[in-house]
């Protein structure tokens, strides 16, 4: 089994019983929930995507293959939870709140530093997800690709496609990178 | 360096990375009460159910009327 765990259990879950999925759940619940945060940056939206995300697992699992494996396939799942919950803020309350989310920076360059959050938060969400994991995280697009299903032409042109957008909007703000 | 790696650390210094290794409660009992509330079938949903299947006894000419809208 590609995680080391074992078929049986993973059939089990498959075929609904509560009981396996709560060991999925404590097994896997750290690396979903440090993998959210990472897309989301807030702590409090990372809880309601960590349970999102394995609600859509368990209402899904009967198309979970159990020869494959969870982990990659619980990410790819929480990768999109976090999209849709960074469109629905988006929609929902505009930029303010999104950059009320945000660890302030400290520092002389705090006003510089709130300006290319601002810019990085106005990008689409689709281009977001993939920049934070690609730019800020430097996570291998493979990894990327994996976790958003998408093959890594997609990653590599949504990079670059994001990459442009900022500097537009950097240079709109007077900012050269 | 690159034009790309300058705005990567640009970011990397405007987006600090959120330090939460973990959740900061047990989120099992919160999964568990969202599928519950999602597999139980409310009074409400029976309720129209009942008044669809009786509509249709009554009028089944109304059946494509019916399809059409729900």
């Amino acid at each position: 089994m590609p995680d080391g765990l074992d078929g049986e259990r993973l059939e089990r879950f498959v075929h609904g019983d509560q009981a396996a999925f709560e060991s999925l759940f404590r097994q896997f619940e750290h690396e979903v929930y440090r993998w959210i945060v990472r897309i989301v940056r807030d702590r409090a939206a990372a809880d309601d995507v960590l349970v999102e995300a394995f609600w859509r697992a368990y209402r899904g699992r009967a198309r979970f293959d159990p020869s494959r494996s969870f982990g990659a396939w619980m990410r790819r799942i929480a990768t999109n939870a976090a999209l849709d919950h960074l469109r629905a803020a988006r929609a929902h309350a505009g930029w303010r709140s999104a950059d009320d989310t945000m660890p302030a920076p400290a520092g002389p360059d705090q006003a510089l530093h709130e300006s290319i959050a601002q810019a990085f938060r106005r990008l689409p969400p689709k281009l977001q997800v993939v920049a934070t994991l690609a730019l800020v995280e430097e996570q291998p697009y493979a990894e990327i690709a994996d976790a958003l299903d998408l093959p890594i032409g997609t990653i590599k042109s949504r990079v670059f496609r994001a990459t442009r957008l900022l500097r537009k909007e950097l240079a709109r703000l007077g900012i050269t990178p | 360096m690159t034009d790309d790696q300058l705005l990567s650390q640009l970011l990397q210094k405007a987006l600090p990375s959120v330090d939460a290794p973990r959740p900061p409660a047990d989120l099992w009992p919160v999964v568990v009460q969202r599928a519950a509330a999602h597999e139980k079938v409310s009074a409400a949903d029976l309720g129209v159910a009942a008044i669809i299947a009786t509509m249709l006894l009554m009028f089944p000419q109304w059946f494509w009327f019916l399809a059409y809208h729900l």
